[in-house]
């Protein structure tokens, strides 16, 4: 054994354990679900192969599957936006060198920490139509605020605005971004004569766009995958209104004991989300700057 | 210069105690036993064959099994039953993966519509392969026909219930009497009048007490003479006349209260609760719909509450004293090791050679009796005489056209749909009759891709 071979093997032996638990709990669920995707499987009998059943059933002849498509596309296409945009003009914000900017840094991070399921539980309050907050605060405007969670044309905006309580996490890998901005930049752009706003949209905007793009990226898999606040407030209701694709898979898999019918949903989701993404990256060529 | 070495010399040490004090926490975490190591540990009689017995209760009735379990082992010195509780819908999954890994409990109690899906899999035993001739007449004799409805699949017997559920009203006789209400309603159609006049709104026009709050669509549709299945010709029933007849009195009386002041208002209320903020106990419902749990909890959380309760009143040409029902039933996996031991503790339980014995646990546990035995025995006589609002579900159980939950394998999505459905109609969305529609279709849907697939139904 040379050298160069014993050293590979003792890199091999060091990572082994990872690699075990790669091998054992993501690749090897991984193929097989890929196998059961193909199959009827309700996990108490054998799995049977069944051809593209699965895949042909979900495609012409189920309506929640398509609902479900439907209502996460919908919320995606709304929810990411609006948080790159909360996002950035936070950081913007929490840029500036202000005394006691620290403690403001701190306060809006503190609730991306918080546990999903805890902020969920509060704003099942918060949201409440006849003893929540936002209501209550609506009324004093005279204004009688909506069912949020159990009118079907609110709940979905409902968890898009409790979406935004969660920003401070990519606030700060703005804020990062922003700081990383070099300062000549801005120092070239004002001997051109460049006002606050060209500052902004030709300078920190552009050179921001990397962190912007890389944001995008994670909110269009995390959205796709969205599932713990639905099921903890809604249950995919009012009338299916928030019933997202995470969710109805979930229903397949655990509570239908559908596992054949999940797995497929599953990749037909995966497939989705490498779809978006790899368009996302084929346009980062025309919008995302890298500066040097 | 000597007093910030001291101080430096401190702050080494404070470090290096804490850091020693995190690594022996960290270590005594990593060998502390486990929660089965711990079990064994704490085995009371070790010398017994284990029963290991799962069970879905939590809180305060999780005492009330753990007491049962204790006077199991008391009672005899073969087998010792270790509980443990698994609860939510964590509990199905923890056992069909300890059934699937050839590692499940030897017996579960369950309130969750599995029996067919588990059943079709193999995964139960029939209790016919483990009743003595003797036992399985005793059963087909004594048990109230719900029961022996509840836990049937395929003319096989996989779950024996230890509780069965009904419904009944549950009313303020003050609000009747401020209404000017003599005697509860005789049929639904009074009840829905009546409950107009029991309906209360503040100054502004918002509800401040709902004179009557129904049971769901499925609870109800049996008194109109439907049902989702029909157990004699095994057939599901879903567009029965009655049940779309149903359907529109349920629709008709939330028109008239208004969905969205309904909704608005129980949103501000503790719905769930299964305990004191039931909302009925603060009076936000004059007249409510619901199981006869409540009794026990009233009688704990309310003891001054004056309240009756009465059978759900039928409908003109419906069918007096039927309903629906579910339960709480035990199940043996056919992969148990010990189902002997099992079965064992189930008879002891159920009730079904000791009625007297066991009706001590129905009582305890605020339980609807499994027969007359139960029902007759002394104690269970003065826990209705101490609690005379229990009677009216006693004789609710005992009624042979009480319904179960189609014992099909897609119950759930049955399940699913009709709450669907009904949300549906009941916010006028959609009509009833296309509710009920939609619901058959969306369920012969999938009973269509269950046989393309290659299911047995």
């Amino acid at each position: 054994m040379n050298a160069r071979t014993r050293k590979d093997l003792t890199g091999y032996v060091f990572i082994a354990p990872w690699l075990l638990g790669f091998l054992t709990f993501t690749a090897w669920p991984f193929v097989r679900s890929a196998y059961l995707s193909f199959t009827r499987y309700d996990i108490v009998r054998p799995a049977r192969w069944i051809g593209a059943a699965n895949y042909r059933s979900l495609i012409t002849n189920d309506d929640t599957f398509r609902n479900a498509c439907w209502v996460t596309v919908k919320f995606a296409s709304v929810a990411v936006p609006l948080g790159i945009v909360a996002g950035v003009s936070l950081a913007l914000l929490l840029n500036a060198n202000v005394r006691g900017i620290t403690v403001y840094r701190t306060v809006f991070f503190l609730p991306s920490i918080v546990p999903t399921v805890a902020t969920t539980a509060i704003f099942m309050w918060i949201l409440n139509p006849k003893i929540g907050l936002v209501n209550g605060l609506l009324e004093k405007f005279g204004i009688v605020g909506p069912a949020w969670l159990t009118d079907p044309k609110w709940a979905l905006w409902s968890l898009v605005m409790m979406g935004l309580w969660g920003v401070g996490n990519s606030m700060v890998i703005y804020l990062a971004g922003l700081k990383d901005i070099p300062t000549y930049l801005y120092e070239a752009a004002i001997v051109d004569g460049a006002g606050a706003w060209t500052r902004l949209t030709r300078v920190t905007l552009p050179m921001l766009t990397p962190v912007i793009f890389f944001n995008l990226v994670m909110g269009v898999i995390g959205t796709f995958q969205y599932f713990t606040q639905a099921y903890i407030m809604t249950k995919g209701g009012p009338e299916d209104s928030t019933r997202f694709y995470a969710l109805y898979l979930f229903d397949r898999a655990w509570r239908y004991a559908d596992m054949g019918y999940a797995s497929a949903m599953a990749w037909i989701l995966f497939i989705a989300i490498m779809a978006v993404t790899g368009l996302l990256f084929k346009t980062q060529k025309k919008w995302v700057h890298y500066g040097g | 210069m000597a007093g910030e070495r001291v101080s430096g010399n401190l702050k080494r040490w404070i470090r290096t105690i804490v850091a020693v004090a995190m690594a022996l926490a960290l270590v005594g975490l990593y060998f502390a036993p486990q929660r089965a190591t711990r079990e064994t540990a704490l085995r009371k009689y070790p010398n017994r064959i284990p029963v290991r017995f799962w069970h879905m209760w939590s809180a305060e009735w999780k005492d009330v099994v753990d007491h049962i379990v204790d006077q199991y082992n008391k009672s005899q010195d073969k087998y010792e039953v270790i509980a443990l509780s698994v609860p939510g819908t964590s509990g199905d999954t923890k056992f069909l993966l300890g059934a699937m890994g050839g590692d499940p409990p030897d017996v579960m109690a369950q309130w969750n519509p599995v029996i067919p899906t588990w059943a079709e899999g193999g995964l139960l035993t029939p209790y016919e392969e483990l009743m003595s001739p003797e036992e399985k007449a005793l059963f087909d004799r004594d048990a109230y026909p719900i029961v022996k409805r509840i836990g049937r699949y395929k003319d096989k017997t996989y779950g024996i219930p230890i509780g069965v559920n009904a419904n009944a009203v549950f009313y303020l006789p003050k609000a009747l009497r401020e209404a000017g209400i003599e005697q509860f309603p005789k049929t639904w159609e009074e009840l829905v009048t009546d409950s107009a006049k029991m309906t209360k709104y503040d100054s502004h026009g918002q509800l401040t007490r709902l004179g009557f709050l129904p049971g769901p669509w499925a609870v109800t549709m049996a008194l109109f003479g439907g049902g989702l299945y029909d157990f004699k010709s095994n057939q599901l029933t879903l567009d029965n006349p009655a049940n779309l007849r149903c359907l529109e009195s349920l629709v008709a009386l939330r028109q008239r209260d208004g969905y969205e002041q309904v909704q608005r208002f129980q949103s501000g209320l503790n719905t769930q609760s299964f305990a004191g903020g039931w909302p009925f106990i603060a009076g936000y419902y004059a007249a409510a719909v619901d199981g006869q749990w409540r009794v026990q909890q009233l009688a704990k959380y309310a003891p001054d509450l004056e309240y009756a309760t009465a059978p759900i009143p039928a409908p003109l040409g419906g069918a007096p004293g039927a309903g629906f029902s579910g339960g709480n039933f035990m199940v043996i996996p056919r992969s148990g090791k010990q189902k002997a031991g099992a079965w064992d503790f189930v008879k002891y339980w159920s009730g079904l050679t000791n009625p007297e014995r066991a009706a001590q646990f129905y009582v305890d546990g605020g339980w609807l009796p499994l027969s007359d035995k139960i029902a007759s025995a002394p104690i269970y006589k003065k826990y209705i005489h101490d609690h005379p609002q229990f009677q009216t579900f006693v004789d609710a159980v005992r009624s042979p056209d009480l319904t179960a939950q189609p014992p099909v394998a897609y119950q759930v999505f049955i399940n699913d749909k009709v709450t669907k459905v009904e949300d549906l109609a009941l916010r006028g969305e959609i009509s009833p009759k296309a509710a009920v529609q939609q619901l058959s279709e969306e369920v012969h849907r999938e009973i269509a891709r269950r046989k393309e697939l290659g299911y047995d139904e």
